[in-house]
């Protein structure tokens, strides 16, 4: 008896903790500024936004945009945290606090907008299919009756479910993950965003991309609900960059082989 | 202005509108856990069997699959045999991938659980059959095998409670568990407290019902015959 009405209170803590520390947030800017780094999130299977490069350095586009946002901040642009996140993941993590900041190639749609603020939109996107060299597939329209890798958390997985109904989806947790299911033929296809599409052909010889990007949407940088402080400092940021010509800067080194492809913001 | 984040409000018609996928996922991860406990408790023992009654070449190989399944993360096994294995021209089901790597990763510790039972038989009971007439086999089957088993049973439920805790892992390889569809809904809805939440109590009534069947069953073996 008297366990278990200490089971009970200590739940009922544990509960109330919960509502104390979500209550006690304050503005994220203040935050960052008193800690003295950003903590960002950004993936690390995404390229050319985010990856990790052969020495275990965080590498890409989003990550440059990073260190670009805590050079602004402190002076310095190494004083920013880089979290791992994945496209199911980086809401929660900005959600409980663990991250600051989401620069991962957030797509833009309204159903995120009601749970994060979003920032102007930094680059567009559309879906691409990356298949097999040999498939003969060119576009979804032949994915009926096939099976379709996507990423879990990842708009494609609404657009697939509603452009091909016919095709049968299988979800995994990273892009890697994906990748591997159609190089082991677990998958016909995965379409995920033009952009890491193309680059992952790049790196694979053995598949190719089809299609012509279809559905495309503008990503964004996300901070926390409510934050209109701090997401109007990412826009200000955004705009200087454009202004100062780091963004074309950035989109060179990252985007020139494959410009002809991209839709620019 | 301060513009600070706004506190969490909980939705719990996040959890209602998302329970009937969350039952479909419960039903395949019973469905999983279920056909690998058999499988794994019935591979345990074999193995443990044979480590005791069979040659040193058979000891020896069941301790090498003892040690490589019980010393490497069941992720890995899971990715082993479901990315691995069809680049070398084997490709399994996502069903069979899964259920394979649980049942093998379980099954290295139920054979340990099985041999300290097989161990913990005084030795007199397998004299004593011996001398009332039973063949060796016999003796083992008849006598032997039933007292360890009692003996190995809490510790066997043990581990069958991690299998079906462990079963989640299968999610990676997309499979439609409760895992799964936990992070299927919250990735979309993002009520990320509410949905695991409501998964995690799912596992925990799955568990007390799985303890509670285990406990039917240890007081059935305990009962004389």
């Amino acid at each position: 008896m008297r366990s278990r009405r200490l089971a009970i209170v200590t739940v009922a803590l544990v509960l109330a903790g919960l509502f104390a520390s979500a209550a006690s947030a304050q503005s994220t800017l203040e935050t960052v500024k008193k800690r003295g780094k950003l903590i960002a999130g950004v993936k690390t299977d995404f390229p050319p936004f985010g990856t990790v490069d052969a020495a275990g350095k965080n590498v890409g586009f989003d990550v440059d945009v990073a260190h670009r946002f805590a050079k602004a901040l402190f002076d310095d642009e190494q004083q920013v945290e880089l979290v791992a996140v994945t496209s199911g993941n980086r809401i929660p993590f900005l959600q409980s606090g663990k991250i600051d900041i989401i620069i991962a190639t957030v797509t833009i749609t309204d159903e995120r907008r009601q749970v994060v603020e979003f920032s102007e939109p930094y680059f567009m996107s559309g879906s691409l299919l990356l298949v097999p060299k040999a498939s003969s597939a060119r576009s979804l329209d032949d994915m009926a009756g096939k099976t379709v890798a996507v990423v879990q958390g990842a708009i494609q997985d609404r657009d697939v479910e509603q452009l091909q109904p016919k095709a049968t989806r299988v979800k995994f947790g990273k892009v890697s993950e994906a990748v591997l299911a159609v190089k082991g033929g677990r998958a016909d296809a995965y379409v995920h965003d033009d952009i890491v599409i193309l680059s992952l052909v790049k790196e694979n010889p053995d598949l190719k991309a089809v299609g012509t990007p279809f559905m495309p949407r503008p990503y964004g940088i996300a901070v926390r609900k409510g934050d209109l402080e701090f997401i109007k400092w990412v826009n200000d940021q955004l705009a200087r960059m454009k202004q100062d010509g780091t963004y074309e800067r950035l989109w060179k080194k990252y985007f020139a082989d494959v410009e002809g492809n991209l839709v620019k913001p | 202005m301060t513009g600070g984040p706004a506190a969490y409000a909980f939705e719990w018609s996040a959890v209602w509108r998302g329970l009937p996928y969350l039952l479909q996922g419960a039903g395949l991860t019973v469905l999983i856990s279920g056909v690998a406990m058999v499988l794994a408790a019935a591979l345990g023992l074999a193995l443990a069997v044979a480590t005791q009654t069979a040659g040193r070449l058979v000891r020896g190989l069941v301790d090498a699959y003892v040690e490589l399944f019980r010393n490497t993360p069941l992720l890995i096994q899971i990715f082993i045999v479901y990315f691995g294995l069809p680049q070398l021209g084997l490709r399994l089901s996502p069903f069979l991938s899964g259920l394979g790597a649980l049942v093998l990763y379980a099954a290295a510790y139920n054979a340990e659980i099985f041999r300290a039972g097989l161990e913990a038989v005084p030795k007199g009971q397998h004299e004593a059959a011996l001398s009332g007439g039973l063949s060796p086999a016999q003796a083992l089957r008849f006598v032997i095998v039933p007292q360890a088993v009692r003996i190995a049973f809490p510790a066997l439920g043990n581990n069958l409670v991690s299998l079906l805790k462990n079963s989640s892992l299968v999610s990676t390889i997309g499979m439609v568990e409760l895992m799964f569809v936990a992070n299927d809904i919250s990735f979309n809805n993002f009520r990320t407290f509410e949905i695991y939440g409501a998964a995690a109590l799912v596992y925990v009534i799955l568990v007390l019902a799985l303890t509670r069947l285990l406990r039917v069953a240890e007081t059935r073996t305990a009962r004389p015959a």
